[in-house]
């Protein structure tokens, strides 16, 4: 299919851009493939908006005589409105967009063209895999080992092609155990915590369905997970009714008959549809813009959008106690393994792994839990709060982690080193990106199309030293003790700078986090200073202690 | 060496402490279980009792009652409870049970508080066990009553900075410009004469007489003719203050009055004036039936009346009183936010900020305005003060803000002892009121939304709230001027700026960046309004915990090992030839007990 069949206008003059905190200009729009582009044309400024298509969540058109009115809904929760002379013309370009911005077909998409000079296709893809995360875990090699069975695809459609299982468990075993799985989703490692050797895995709900079946090969599996240990705790995210349920379609859960050695935790997440309405009402709440704001705090509430919060983060909260604080293995699962699961085993790692704290360490975990494990970014992401389109897979499984991300932040500012930029960042990039990180629903479909040959990985973009400043928290210190969030609803907050950043974007908010990177420089630059002064009496010896305290002052 | 001042009491019983406190006879302060008395504090009384800790039940212990505190301290917890409670923040003092009620620890007292918490304790049933403890907590919680003075007349304290000085009224009008050929210091209220409930210092219109001044309070609820409080130092545009005018049920008008008015107006070539009644519409022309009411459109020619829908001092009671049953002991976090909705707390303080922030908007753009509520020193002092802190950076320095308080709140007569009721039983008196309160969380919701643009942090502003509240301090005792005149407050009491000023350390913003021509707009959008959660839910151990703000206590570390650092550098290059021996055993424990610190203070629970 070619682009150009829908686009009709390709040009409009005199097209005035209305949108958040600027004032109304007059330029020209042009429509592409891919891209909304508006230029005003005076001389002396040049500016441009350049809007992804794929942006685009829905777009309404009202036409007044001769003109009419587009007003475009983003993904990212931005509105802006063209009017646009001409009927005609008006119609055309609304047209276009709505034909172009629905596009499904992967291969067609901007990823697969966009190519800026600095960026090379031959640049690596991606942070790490499995298989070389596994080279440097030399500790793990007495119990787990990498294993290749599900290369193919053919185990597992949506797991990586390389896993970590438990080192006496085998080949056939695993393969037998994920005909036992939903989707092929067997148990594998996804965190090993080296303080104690407990580990985190994740799975797919086992399908025992109504008349109880079991699987020798599942229960081996989960056993020589524990390993003599004396017990290990599922943490299922579906109430324990919910679990029964599942059984009527060939679900179920791991009985305690069957499963001796493992504790049954139930913690109902909601996901799916649930989440998705959760997100358009508390986004048609924020964008309320009544005067009479009386009713604010119920409609945030009746949004359930933070209860969500809350539910995620202490259900995050107990799988890293089981790990951290009583010192067992853990295996998350809730029917597919694809969403709450990750959600959970995501959040539960920030909390109790400093490594994952880092900028590097969370983009390698959200690569790890997200994108190699499979979560299907393209059917969650397909559209956001303002489509009318009738809803399918969508749901912002993702968006919640990085709220839940951001809360970790609010409550620990210090803990993490990157920055509230870096989760908006991420937040816009799941629904429309010039990099391909996002495309597809797992690894399987990534290959068969050439993603990793055919686009730029976003996760290494973020980290080029020219990106990479932005995103960093000023204030950053590493830590090595956990970071147990509160979760009482008193201490969850709106993420203000995503839900309300087009709407009541509070400015001096940035101003202020401009401010502290000066201040926080400022005393860098101090230090190094007093560094050179105290190179100058070196000779006196109790200055060995006074430069220790001299690191301490840099990270300040 | 001795170490006064850390005890180490932890495991050791409390029945030891007397004959620990025997050993330390020798120093000057009684050592209090483990807190010092403050110098002028007097022990009353010792009990044993058992305090009723909603959060982690009953905790047997003894209770420590001098003429200025309760102290609590648990004799077989771990960690230990202890309570450390001012007896003035004790609004009231009730019997619970009867020597014949049964139940476990159904006898005893229950203490309201007016911090937002409540206090049980239990006691044995057998012989009127409560009768003694009772009697003494009612008398010295509420010496007013009982014709006994309040702490802040017997506290003996000494600072290195006499906070009294802090405000000099000259000085201020002088900083802002004044007098000038516009504007005069009028010495007319010297002996509060004109107005018993204003300062003696007033800056008035430069065209209007003495004689002006005296006809314009007769029109004006309580005399308080509008005066100024702040200029525009560019545009010469002024805040002004005041009462309602007295126009009654007739309509009355005053030919004086309408012309001082239009003094103000003139004063900077203002088109028209803007006249702020905080009040909403409906009650200001109730106020007519009670002699008070609004400014007329025909009398008040030059002039636009707008009404800021703020409510009274009743309305905002029963709002914090609702707050309170919403978060105390234990917070309705099944449906917190409509909960919390419900009480209207957080919309009373955005009708307040999106008042200062028209205030404010208003002068900044070259207009003049006056401010008025009823009486002019409630709703009037929050919207003056805050447009006031919008407007000037003075006024978010440390010292500019205790200024600020002194001038438009102590000064200008908002009434403490009445809204606050120090140490007076009645407490259920209608007279009083969290306004103060209320103004404090305004300037903290400015402080979170403007992180970098103020010199003091959270912790003065809870210092302020605690001590508004505790005697300790004559800062803010009584309701005017002319009482803390005839009271002596200023020679017979501390001022609490006395002991913030001698140690600021712990009240400064690490990332304070000066601006000093910057006017501040919050967002006073119910979006942007947060809760005060570490005030008002301070007392739950779960809040409590995340109360103190990691990354300032960071700042501070680093702070003082870089002063440390520098200083030892210094001693360093003095000694240079022949380091003394002591410099080498002194620095390593010193330099080592912050670093060692500093590796557990990252996770705040």
């Amino acid at each position: 299919m070619e682009f150009s069949e829908h686009i009709k206008t390709a040009n409009v003059e005199d097209v005035i851009l209305r949108q958040p905190f600027r004032p109304s200009i007059k330029g020209t729009l042009c429509v592409t493939g891919h891209h909304l582009l508006f230029s005003d044309r005076e001389e002396d400024s040049s500016w441009q908006l350049l809007l992804l298509l794929r942006n685009i969540d829905a777009i309404e058109k009202r036409i007044t005589g001769s003109s009419g009115t587009i007003t475009i809904k983003c993904k990212d929760l931005c509105v802006l409105h063209l009017d646009i002379p001409g009927m005609e013309q008006c119609l055309n370009i609304a047209s276009s967009i709505e034909a172009l911005s629905s596009f499904e077909n992967i291969p067609e998409m901007y990823p697969f063209f966009h190519r800026p000079q600095d960026l090379s296709l031959e640049d690596t893809w991606g942070l790490s895999s499995t298989e070389e995360d596994f080279t440097h875990m030399q500790e793990l090699y007495d119990r787990w080992r990498l294993s290749l069975v599900n290369s193919d695809f053919s185990i597992c459609p949506s797991y990586p092609s390389a896993v970590i299982v438990p080192r006496s468990v085998d080949d056939e075993t695993l393969v037998k155990a994920a005909r036992f799985r939903q989707g092929g989703r067997f148990p594998v490692l996804c965190y090993y915590h080296s303080k104690n050797g407990m580990v985190i895995m994740r799975s797919s709900q086992p399908m025992t369905g109504a008349n109880r079946k079991r699987c020798r090969e599942d229960e081996l599996l989960l056993q020589a997970v524990i390993d003599g240990s004396e017990l290990g705790y599922i943490v299922d995210t579906r109430s324990s009714q919910q679990a029964q349920q599942a059984r009527m379609t060939g679900g179920g859960f791991e009985s305690k008959s069957c499963y001796s050695h493992w504790k049954r935790l139930h913690r109902h997440l909601e996901r799916g549809k649930v989440l998705q309405e959760s997100l358009i009402k508390l986004v048609e709440a924020c964008g309320d813009q009544s005067h009479s704001m009386d009713r604010w705090l119920s409609k945030l509430e009746n949004s359930k959008w933070l209860s969500h919060v809350h539910c995620t983060l202490s259900t995050a909260g107990l799988v890293a106690e089981c790990v951290e604080r009583d010192g067992h293995s853990v295996l998350v699962h809730g029917s597919d393994g694809t969403d709450t699961t990750l959600l959970v085993t995501t959040l539960a790692q920030l909390i109790v792994d400093p490594q994952s704290r880092t900028l590097r360490g969370f983009l390698r975990l959200l690569e790890k839990e997200w994108i190699q494990a499979g979560h299907p970014f393209q059917q969650r992401c397909a559209h956001s709060a303002y489509s009318h389109a009738r809803l399918k897979q969508e749901s912002p499984v993702f968006l919640l982690l990085l709220d839940c991300v951001w809360q970790l932040s609010r409550q620990f500012p210090l803990a993490l080193e990157f920055n509230e930029m870096l989760l908006l960042r991420l937040a816009q990039e799941a629904y429309a990106s010039d990099f391909g990180t996002f495309l597809c629903n797992c690894e399987q479909e990534r290959c068969a199309l050439g993603v990793k040959e055919k686009t730029h990985c976003l996760f290494q973009f973020l980290l080029r030293p020219s990106e990479r400043e932005q995103f960093l928290n000023p204030l950053y210190e590493h830590t090595d003790l956990a970071i147990w969030p509160c979760v009482q609803p008193q201490s969850l907050h709106l993420w203000s700078g995503f839900f309300l950043r087009w709407t009541e974007h509070a400015q001096n908010m940035e101003e202020a986090r401009q401010e502290i990177w000066t201040i926080v420089n400022q005393y860098r630059e101090k230090a190094g200073v007093e560094e050179t002064s105290q190179a100058l009496s070196k000779h006196c010896e109790p200055l060995s202690v006074v430069e220790n305290l001299m690191e301490e002052l840099t990270v300040l | 060496m001795a170490s006064p001042s850390i005890p180490a009491y932890n495991s050791s019983p409390l029945e030891n402490s007397s004959s620990q406190n025997a050993s330390r006879e020798s120093l000057k302060m009684e050592p209090l279980a483990d807190v010092a008395l403050l110098p002028g504090e007097e022990r009353v009384i010792d009990k044993d009792l058992i305090y009723m800790c909603p959060f982690s039940g009953a905790v047997k212990g003894k209770v420590f009652i001098t003429n200025y505190r309760l102290y609590f301290k648990g004799t077989d917890t771990d960690p230990t409870v202890t309570l450390d409670v001012p007896l003035g923040v004790i609004s009231r003092v009730e019997k619970m049970g009867g020597a014949s009620s049964r139940g476990e620890n159904s006898y005893g007292l229950d203490i309201t508080c007016k911090d937002m918490r409540n206090l049980r304790f239990a006691l044995k049933q057998e012989g009127h066990s409560r009768r003694d403890i009772f009697e003494i907590l009612f008398r010295f919680a509420f010496p007013l009553s009982h014709g006994l003075q309040l702490f802040a007349f017997q506290s003996q304290e000494k600072y290195e900075e006499n906070g009294w000085n802090v405000y000099k009224p000259l000085e201020e009008y002088r900083r802002q410009g004044l007098p000038n050929e516009k504007w005069r210091v009028s010495f007319i209220n010297e002996r509060y004469e004109l107005c018993d409930t204003y300062p003696t210092l007033l800056v008035v219109p430069f065209k209007a007489s003495e004689e002006d001044l005296k006809r314009v309070a007769t029109f004006r609820s309580r005399s308080r003719i509008p005066v100024l409080s702040w200029i525009h130092p560019e545009n010469h545009a002024v805040i002004t203050r005041c009462s309602q005018p007295l126009v009654g049920m007739s309509g009355k008008r005053n030919r004086d009055d309408e012309r001082y008015l239009d003094l103000i107006r003139e004063a900077n070539g203002t088109p028209k004036l803007t006249i702020y009644d905080a009040r909403p519409n409906v009650n200001a022309v109730a106020n007519k039936a009670t002699g008070g009411g609004y400014e007329g459109d025909d009398a008040y020619q030059n002039a636009e009346l707008v009404f800021l829908d703020i409510h009274n001092i009743h309305v905002m009671r029963e709002s914090l009183k609702k707050l309170k049953d919403i978060v105390y002991p234990n917070v309705e976090e099944s449906h917190w936010l409509s909960s919390l909705e419900s009480t209207h707390w957080l919309e009373h303080i955005k009708l307040v900020l999106s008042g200062a922030i028209q205030v404010a908007d208003k002068v900044s753009s070259g207009n003049s305005v006056v401010v008025h509520c009823s009486d002019g020193w409630d709703r009037t002092a929050q919207l003056t003060s805050l447009a006031m802190l919008m407007l000037d950076s003075h006024y978010r320095t440390l010292r500019g803000f205790q200024v600020l308080l002194e001038k438009e709140w102590i000064s200008f007569g908002h009434k403490f002892a009445s809204r606050i009721g120090h140490g007076d039983k009645n407490h259920a008196d209608q007279d009083r009121s969290p306004i103060f309160v209320q103004f404090i969380d305004c300037v903290w919701q400015m402080t979170k939304q403007f992180p970098t643009a103020f010199e003091f942090n959270e912790r003065l502003l809870v210092a302020i709230v605690d001590h508004l509240y505790s005697c300790r301090f004559g800062t803010f005792l009584y309701n005017c001027e002319s009482v803390r005149d005839s009271n002596e407050v200023r020679t017979k009491t501390v001022s609490l700026w006395s002991l913030i000023n001698s140690d600021t350390s712990s009240y400064l913003n690490p990332f304070y960046t000066v601006e000093s021509s910057r006017v501040l707009y919050p967002v006073a959008s119910m979006r942007h309004l947060e809760l005060w959660v570490t005030y008002y839910i301070r007392w739950n151990p779960r809040i409590r915990q995340q109360q103190q703000s990691p990354v300032e206590q960071r700042y501070k570390e680093l702070l003082a090992l870089r002063d440390q650092y520098l200083k030892k550098l210094e001693e360093l290059q003095l000694s240079d030839s022949s380091p003394p021996p002591h410099l080498t055993n002194s620095s390593t424990p010193n330099a080592a007990s912050p670093t060692q610190r500093v590796t557990h203070l990252q996770t705040p629970f």
